[in-house]
């Protein structure tokens, strides 16, 4: 239906990191037309920096930057997704990064460095999701309250409902984080 | 991709404007040594002062709090707080059926409700892989390019009034009007329409639909040159915007900028030339650029693409194809009323389908649509379920906004507000 610049939108990306930096690279999927690179975390940066400087990339805009939470997933596979989109304007292609990290160890190296329109989507990441940025300069909520408990946009965060405990459901007035995962009124 | 000529004033070569003169001798009688920037001026004192702007300023156009580090009259350094608006709509998404998520989706960005319908209508629709027909294609290209309209106009009035035109935004008021009256007739609401659903339209446009667009083909060319007669060439609007909040080429880049702000900047790039839906590649229009990246280039940007709008209307309004608007699929689509007489599958099928929703295929999309903002994206995850896993909304204000800092570090505090004017923020889409 919608015609895409390219026919694969992501292949460029994809071509140059097999060759420029092909451990980097862990997974890869095509589906919807739209490449996916799964990226080991140590070699973010380094293949963020390649994509942005190399002639045959200039992926120099960030589109978005957001992360997913499977929890069901886990010890398996790690929880989160951290899924980062950046656009190449002068091949007119997209491409779609993912790192993936565990509940335990939310930690990506920042990429304020590479991308300056990131330092905002960063934050708002770590606000909604705790994804831990680490080199971030100023990582802090930025949508919510700074007291805020919890990050909203986890599954495990109820989305509705007040929490006011009574005798039978008293986790409810429990945190966010201490709540239990399948509690009445989780977000799924 | 085709793009227009640079439009704007080269600062670098071309004088300001008739006025400079005038100012050039006003600076001396104060004594302003010639070619001495405002920001060299203060270098005398090292006392800065943080002054709170906002977050109920007029000119912040909704709710958006400015810490500022002045030094005298310059601001030293700007930290914008965002969240005021903060409503939880991606969350809300997760728990909402696909059709029942439409709605939220006006009310993010609520001067284009009709892209942000759009936007996400095309996602899902990707997901399940479904084409609408072209009637229905045209039709949102119709009433998005209206849209695009009535937002344009209604910045167009805003930042004028916070630069102390009074009389435009008069005059916007009055045009944006005629498209709120269409938004009206086609979906009994004027600003939250809903209009655009998945597989469709909310339904086909009635009759009097034609004759009111057909007017505003007829009239707003004249409109908009009376527009541009207030202010294109006015001395105290060139003055005020000529050659401020600068944004280069490459900032404009590594700062996700989008829509007008990256246009004015002077890079090409528009989704519906660079990457074509519902049906945009049908229809010829051209990208008007700018050259010196401030906000007067931003402002004659947003002027050139009403034009252009109204060429892409009215292309699709004189080429509109018979037929139905919405897809046949009956993953989507509700069964005809005539069927539901005679067949109990059919009524199943319809109550199925009204109570829990269409079922759309697990995987992961993003989809862009240029609003008048910028890019307006959603990235969508699905699993397989009857609601999104996960809608992320990529919004053009949220990246728009972030360079703000940047653009206005060393100008004077009352030109703030026309910068924060030239990125035409709407906080509701900063914050979802």
């Amino acid at each position: 239906m919608t015609a895409v610049g390219s026919p694969m939108s992501g292949a460029r990306a994809a071509d140059l990191l097999d060759r420029e930096l092909p451990t980097a690279v862990r997974r890869r999927d095509a589906g919807f037309n739209e490449v996916t690179l799964w990226v080991d975390r140590d070699a973010l940066v380094a293949a963020c920096t390649l994509l942005r400087d190399h002639a045959d990339g200039a992926y120099t805009t960030p589109v978005f930057l957001t992360a997913v939470d499977w929890p069901d997933r886990e010890p398996v596979e790690p929880r989160f997704d951290v899924v980062y989109q950046l656009r190449s304007l002068q091949y007119n292609d997209t491409i779609r990064l993912i790192v993936q990290v565990t509940e335990d160890d939310p930690n990506v190296p920042t990429l304020e460095g590479v991308f300056a329109g990131m330092d905002w989507h960063e934050r708002e990441c770590y606000d909604l999701l705790g994804i831990v940025f680490t080199g971030h300069h100023d990582l802090k909520r930025i949508l919510l309250p700074t007291d805020w408990d919890g990050h909203p946009l986890r599954k495990d965060y109820a989305s509705f409902g007040e929490p006011i405990a009574f005798t039978h459901n008293l986790e409810w007035a429990l945190p966010a984080q201490e709540r239990p995962r399948d509690m009445p009124g989780g977000s799924r | 991709m085709t793009a227009l000529p640079p439009i704007g004033t080269d600062t670098e070569t071309a004088p300001l404007d008739p006025l400079s003169e005038q100012y050039e001798a006003g600076r001396e009688r104060l004594g302003i040594e010639p070619g001495l920037d405002a920001i060299d001026l203060v270098e005398i004192g090292e006392d800065t002062m943080e002054l709170n702007m906002g977050p109920m300023h007029p000119s912040t156009h909704g709710v958006l709090r400015l810490v500022l580090n002045l030094d005298g009259e310059v601001v030293r350094e700007c930290r914008p707080d965002i969240g005021y608006l903060h409503t939880g709509f991606e969350k809300d998404f997760e728990r909402h059926t696909y059709q029942q998520c439409i709605p939220y989706t006006d009310r993010m960005d609520y001067l284009s409700p009709l892209f942000n319908n759009l936007g996400f209508s095309l996602a899902v629709e990707k997901l399940l892989g479904i084409e609408v027909p072209l009637r229905g294609q045209y039709l949102r290209v119709i009433m998005c390019e209206l849209c695009r309209l009535a937002s344009h106009l209604l910045w167009y009035g805003t930042s004028a009034l916070d630069l102390g035109a009074t009389t435009a935004f008069v005059y916007a008021w009055r045009d944006r009007e005629k498209i709120l009256d269409i938004n009206e007739l086609v979906s009994g609401v004027r600003m939250h329409t809903s209009f655009i659903r998945v597989g469709g339209l909310l339904a086909d446009v009635p009759d009097p639909f034609y004759e009111m667009v057909g007017a505003v083909i007829k009239t707003f060319p004249k409109l908009i040159d009376e527009h541009e007669l207030l202010i294109t060439k006015n001395p105290i609007w060139r003055q005020r915007t000529i050659g401020l909040g600068r944004l280069s080429q490459e900032d404009a880049m590594a700062y996700g900028a989008t829509g007008p702000v990256l246009r004015g900047s002077g890079v090409p790039y528009d989704l519906r030339k660079a990457q074509p839906y519902s049906s945009y590649d049908h229809f010829d229009f051209d990208v008007p650029i700018g050259r010196a990246g401030d906000v007067y280039d931003r402002y004659l940007v947003r002027m050139q693409e009403m034009r252009e709008s109204l060429k892409i209307i009215t292309q699709a309004f004189n080429n509109l194809p018979d037929g139905p608007v919405n897809t046949k699929d009956r993953r989507v689509a509700l069964p005809p009323r005539n069927e539901l007489n005679t067949s109990m599958e059919s009524l199943i099928h319809h109550f199925k389908l009204v109570t829990e929703g269409m079922r759309v295929p697990a995987g992961q999309v993003y989809q862009a649509v240029e609003s008048p903002r910028g890019e307006l994206g959603f990235y969508l995850v699905s699993d397989g379920t009857n609601r999104p896993y996960r809608c992320k909304v990529r919004a053009p204000s949220f990246s728009n906004l972030s360079a703000l800092p940047h653009k206005v570090r060393g100008e004077l505090i009352a030109d703030v507000v026309a910068v924060i004017g030239s990125i035409d923020i709407v906080l509701g889409d900063v914050d979802r």
